[in-house]
């Protein structure tokens, strides 16, 4: 090419000319670019020699490259490069360092595993995440839960139970929370009544004959209210109904409210309309036995655990 | 000087040109408006304010569809119809079939805006119009070609301009891309839903073969097409090498639509697809500099044009992003890489360096290089120019950090494991650590509004300038006018 080096210096044009004044040099290619797109042609058939690349037929050019793996059956095999064998040979690794843990946790009972520093350590290590990824979305990063959807868990106010069975069989089965409406069995003025009672525990300075009013209501056949939430108000765990006497509230916003007239009608709200919105769905199918027990201590410790 | 302008008019259909010109900028506004709207959404969902029809979901389509096809689309209708007939020498063929690709463009940009916003999508991704939109497209881009071919052989010139080589590929390419994605069959003749006739892995594959040609032929090659006229044109020089243009040309063409694939690594996509994908990625590297150097190399010796002329600054900006953006390209192509970028911020970030940086920079300096021109007037402010384009220079270095620093967060978070082979970050704590880089990437979007609105002020005062000196023309010189109208 030793006579570019003339027209390098003294550019041509092609001599074609457009729109007036558009023209185009005869410059050849410069060469760092021809080098370096060869070099990306040898890179790319390099690339072909060592992985999977051209389909022939019904098959395709393995490659060079090989990966040893143990698969399911703890068989060790070794095939040419492919992403199943290589998600198979790093989740066993993964899974093999987990699995004394696991063991045993499953052989461990549920007060012993936070005595045991070690165990404990990868019970909070794991809950962690399975935590946040599952959990948070309702009730919270940290469990704190949130108003008006799911309880918080680092209390000791329980729906369900805070004992390690009780919190292992609400995550494996799920809860569904209901209570009745009760717009056509009782009038605003016994709503109101009942409101009265419900706050006079968290010490709202309510009308007291109201309130008394309420209790007389709470504990009589007309509203049955202690049907489910039991004669002194504090809930029952067997079906989850509410303690009322603790000033701890889930659907009925009392802190939110400012005046004890909106304290009332946001628990007349719950008491009108009644609630179906208290759904935790089951994990069993979605986590594996060994999670859930480890969530279940995870869960336990995070607070006031029973 | 009179009888030039009105011969000129007469020589080439510069009123569908005009026409473009005005909706790319009208586009911009919208689809940048949208932009900025949904990354704000993103950095505090309460702005989708529990409204369906502007929840992120719905709006990001109609973000997409409204800069792609109706700023850049518009955008390119008006530049290769510019520059096909100054090129050829020749008027538009067709002045009515031109019109229709204008109405029918624009109504389709409108309508899928809108269906999007009503709920209605394909599914997939820079192609969720339904199917009565994708038929309107199709005949629409039927019309472009047909529009442009003529153009081309009525030509006055023996030699085709290589700008010409680029725009016909682009429309080729779109025409075939458009076709096969959308081959659909709706499930009633009155109704917007239909199901795609691929499945599963050939779906996603066919998919991103058009979801990355879209970006090689659409917001590539059709806007390398505007650099080789507009560079050459302001910088006042040749072109740097012809033999250049013709090898980066059809090496681009080539290469590119082999390289869909790298979308769908560590995919249930075959292992030799993905190596195919990758390699013709790497392989693509040069070419697609071959355009960065022809363009830059232009310039050379007359470098001293960027100090004084802010048209030429974004023309050669906008060439710096694309080299960027085209190295970058083959890089998260690689399937090591990928496994950290992809389903990251990180690709975001790297489409906008392409589609901020690249193609819109690239627009702003040919439409003002090219509004005056078509109003036979000088450009309203030089100094409004040169604020846009600090300002949108800002705005994307501004939105591509965000992102670059939140993506690999991200990327690493999720792949972090403690010594128990436990994960040690959930998803939650991820987007908690990009919040941050979340509102960063809103800041440099408004950036990037601001310039355009500060250009869209610029256009208007431009025509309504260039009306009123026609208008005293006409004025002044009526025999003239009575002499050309006969």
């Amino acid at each position: 090419m030793s006579q570019d080096k003339k027209t390098r210096q003294a550019p041509q044009t092609t001599g074609h000319v457009w729109d007036g004044d558009l023209q185009e040099y005869n410059n050849p290619v410069p060469d760092w670019w021809l080098i370096a797109f060869y070099i990306s042609i040898a890179a790319a058939v390099g690339y072909w020699l060592v992985f999977p690349a051209w389909p022939i037929g019904g098959t395709y050019t393995k490659g060079f490259d090989t990966i040893t793996y143990v698969n399911d059956k703890g068989v060790t095999k070794t095939t040419h490069w492919n992403t199943r064998a290589l998600f198979l040979k790093k989740t066993n690794e993964a899974v093999a360092a987990q699995k004394p843990y696991y063991t045993k946790i499953a052989n461990t009972p549920f007060e012993q595993i936070a005595k045991d520093p070690d165990l404990n350590s990868f019970v909070i290590s794991a809950g962690k995440a399975l935590f946040s990824d599952n959990c948070a979305p309702c009730h919270q990063q940290g469990g704190g839960g949130k108003m008006g959807l799911a309880p918080n868990l680092t209390d000791d106010d329980w729906l369900y139970g805070g004992h390690f069975t009780q919190i292992q069989q609400t995550i494996t089965n799920g809860r569904h929370g209901y209570m009745p409406p009760f717009k056509t069995v009782l009038n605003d003025t016994q709503m109101t009544e009942l409101a009265d009672y419900v706050l006079s525990f968290s010490k709202v300075p309510v009308n007291p004959a109201s309130a008394q009013a309420g209790n007389a209501l709470f504990h009589s056949e007309t509203a049955a209210c202690y049907y489910c939430h039991g004669a002194d108000a504090k809930g029952r765990t067997v079906i989850g109904s509410k303690n009322l006497t603790d000033n701890i509230w889930l659907w009925a916003n009392v802190p939110a409210a400012q005046t004890v007239a909106d304290k009332e009608n946001v628990i007349k709200n719950v008491i009108y309309h009644g609630l179906d919105k208290g759904v935790m769905p089951a994990w069993k199918d979605r986590l594996s036995a060994d999670q859930i027990k480890l969530l279940t201590v995870y869960e336990h410790d995070l607070g006031g655990g029973q | 000087m009179a009888t030039e302008v009105i011969g000129s008019t007469e020589q080439y259909n510069f009123e569908i040109v005009k026409k473009f010109s005005i909706m790319a900028v009208v586009w911009g506004l919208i689809g940048m408006s949208i932009g900025v709207y949904i990354a704000s959404e993103l950095a505090w969902p309460m702005l989708n304010m529990d409204i369906p029809y502007i929840t992120f979901s719905r709006f990001r389509p109609a973000h997409t569809t409204s800069v792609i096809f109706g700023f850049g689309g518009s955008a390119l209708f008006a530049t290769s119809y510019y520059i096909v007939q100054r090129t050829c020498q020749a008027r538009l063929f067709g002045d009515g079939l031109a019109t229709f690709t204008f109405w029918g463009w624009q109504a389709a940009i409108f309508l899928a805006d809108i269906s999007y916003m009503l709920g209605y999508t394909q599914s997939r991704e820079y192609a969720e119009m339904e199917w009565p939109i994708d038929i309107l497209i199709e005949v629409v881009w039927l019309s472009y070609l047909a529009v442009y071919v003529g153009t081309i052989m009525k030509r006055k010139q023996p030699h085709i301009y290589v700008a010409n080589w680029f725009f016909l590929a682009f429309i080729l390419a779109t025409a075939l891309l458009h076709t096969f994605n959308n081959l659909a069959v709706p499930i009633s003749m009155f109704s917007m839903k239909s199901y795609s006739l691929f499945a599963g892995t050939q779906d996603a594959m066919t998919q991103w073969w058009y979801g990355h040609n879209a970006v090689g032929f659409f917001l590539t090659a059709a806007f390398l097409g505007m650099m080789y006229y507009f560079v050459p044109k302001q910088a006042g020089r040749p072109i740097f090498s012809y033999r250049l243009s013709i090898i980066h040309f059809w090496a681009l063409v080539f290469l590119y639509m082999w390289v869909g694939a790298h979308h769908l690594h560590w995919t249930a996509l075959p292992d030799w697809t993905s190596t195919l994908a990758a390699t013709f990625s790497i392989m693509l590297l040069l070419p697609s500099w071959g355009g960065m150097i022809n363009g830059i190399l232009t310039l050379s010796g007359a470098w001293d044009k960027l100090r004084t002329d802010p048209v030429m600054r974004f023309l050669i900006v906008a060439l710096s992003f694309y080299g960027m953006a085209t190295f970058e390209g083959p890089l998260m192509a690689l399937k090591d890489v990928n496994a950290l970028s992809h389903y990251t911020d990180w690709t975001v970030g790297h489409v906008h360096s392409g589609a901020l940086g690249w193609v819109a920079m690239i627009t702003f300096g040919s439409m003002y290089h090219m509004i005056p021109r078509l109003w036979n007037t000088k450009i309203w402010s030089e100094k409004l120019i040169g604020t846009h384009f600090w300002l949108a220079t800002i705005g994307v270095l501004l939105y591509i950090t965000a992102m670059w620093i939140s993506g690999i967060t991200a990327g690493l978070m999720w792949r972090a494991y403690d010594q128990y082979g436990n994960l040690q970050y959930s998803f939650v704590d991820s987007v908690a650590a990009i919040h941050p880089l979340y509102v960063m990437r809103a800041v440099g979007g408004a950036f990037f509004l601001t310039g355009m609105v500060l250009m869209a002020i610029n256009v208007f005062m431009t025509i309504r300038q260039g009306d009123r000196e026609a208008a005293r023309l006409r004025a002044t010189s009526p025999t003239k006018m009575t002499a050309a109208s006969a």
